[in-house]
């Protein structure tokens, strides 16, 4: 039962998303911070982190997720006249979906912990 | 990783706007001073930004002041032959400063710094929730 909770997909591809999402509000955070430096191009998580994880996902298995990495964004828009990217308002919207996702994220997590633990105390809380 | 995640490159963005906030703030508090320490009238100075990676090694992009430049360019000059610093013309060469300009800046660098506040209120909403799971 235990290792069932433990190894099940969903736990183990909620654990990666949650490094994903920490790394994600890194980028977002450097974007932002970079908002006024010329030259500067706006970074987000790396595409391979992304493909290899909707395909694990897709396939019911969580085994073999690379670490989220970031790496400059290839898409990262219309460069303004001074070579920079970033669109302030476009970071900040993607920010609070982050974090949003972070805290569902973790809302998951603590649920199926809490399942656990009432299977192991037969009590409900 | 940091417990809250982007602190570094956040931090050094509050930094850097605060530095060209008080840059903004000594052009315009000698937009019209015409005889300097140099006995020149006084000259706009302009901060660039560059982006570095942390030295702390986090792996964000900081952000930092590469230089405080002097704008060299001429101000106007207007007649005004009752100031002490009046050529024998009555000429007066103002500072380059241009008032427009410098509150432009100013709301520019207050918006990024209202930015980057955010950023940090909504990262450490993240580190406070991490901290609930299993509770």
């Amino acid at each position: 039962m235990i290792e069932s909770l433990f190894s099940d997909p969903n736990y183990a591809a909620s654990k990666v998303l949650l490094d994903a999402t920490a790394e994600r509000q890194e980028a977002l955070a450097s974007n932002i911070a970079n908002v006024e430096t010329p030259g500067y191009k706006r970074v987000d998580l790396a595409k391979s982190f992304t493909e290899a994880f909707t395909a694990q996902v897709k396939a019911g298995q969580a085994s073999d997720i690379p670490q989220p990495t970031i790496e400059m964004d290839p898409n990262g828009g219309a460069e303004r006249q001074d070579g920079n990217n970033v669109q302030l308002d476009k970071e900040l919207m993607d920010m609070s979906a982050n974090s949003l996702q972070y805290d569902t994220l973790t809302e998951f997590v603590s649920g199926s912990l809490k399942q656990l633990q009432m299977a192991i105390t037969g009590r409900s809380s | 990783m940091d417990l809250i995640p982007g602190v570094n490159a956040t931090a050094s963005a509050l930094n850097a706007e605060n530095i060209r906030m008080d840059v903004v703030a000594e052009n315009i508090a000698n937009a019209y001073t015409t005889h300097g320490a140099d006995g020149q009238p006084y000259k706009r100075k302009v901060v660039s930004f560059e982006s570095m990676l942390d030295p702390a090694g986090s792996g964000q992009t900081t952000v930092q002041v590469s230089q405080v430049a002097t704008d060299n360019s001429p101000g106007e000059t207007i007649y005004d032959p009752g100031n002490p610093d009046a050529n024998k013309d009555g000429m007066v060469q103002m500072p380059n400063v241009n008032l427009s300009t410098e509150m432009v800046d100013l709301m520019t660098s207050s918006r990024a710094y209202e930015a980057n506040l955010a950023v940090i209120r909504n990262s450490r909403q993240m580190a406070a929730k991490a901290l609930t799971i299993g509770h």
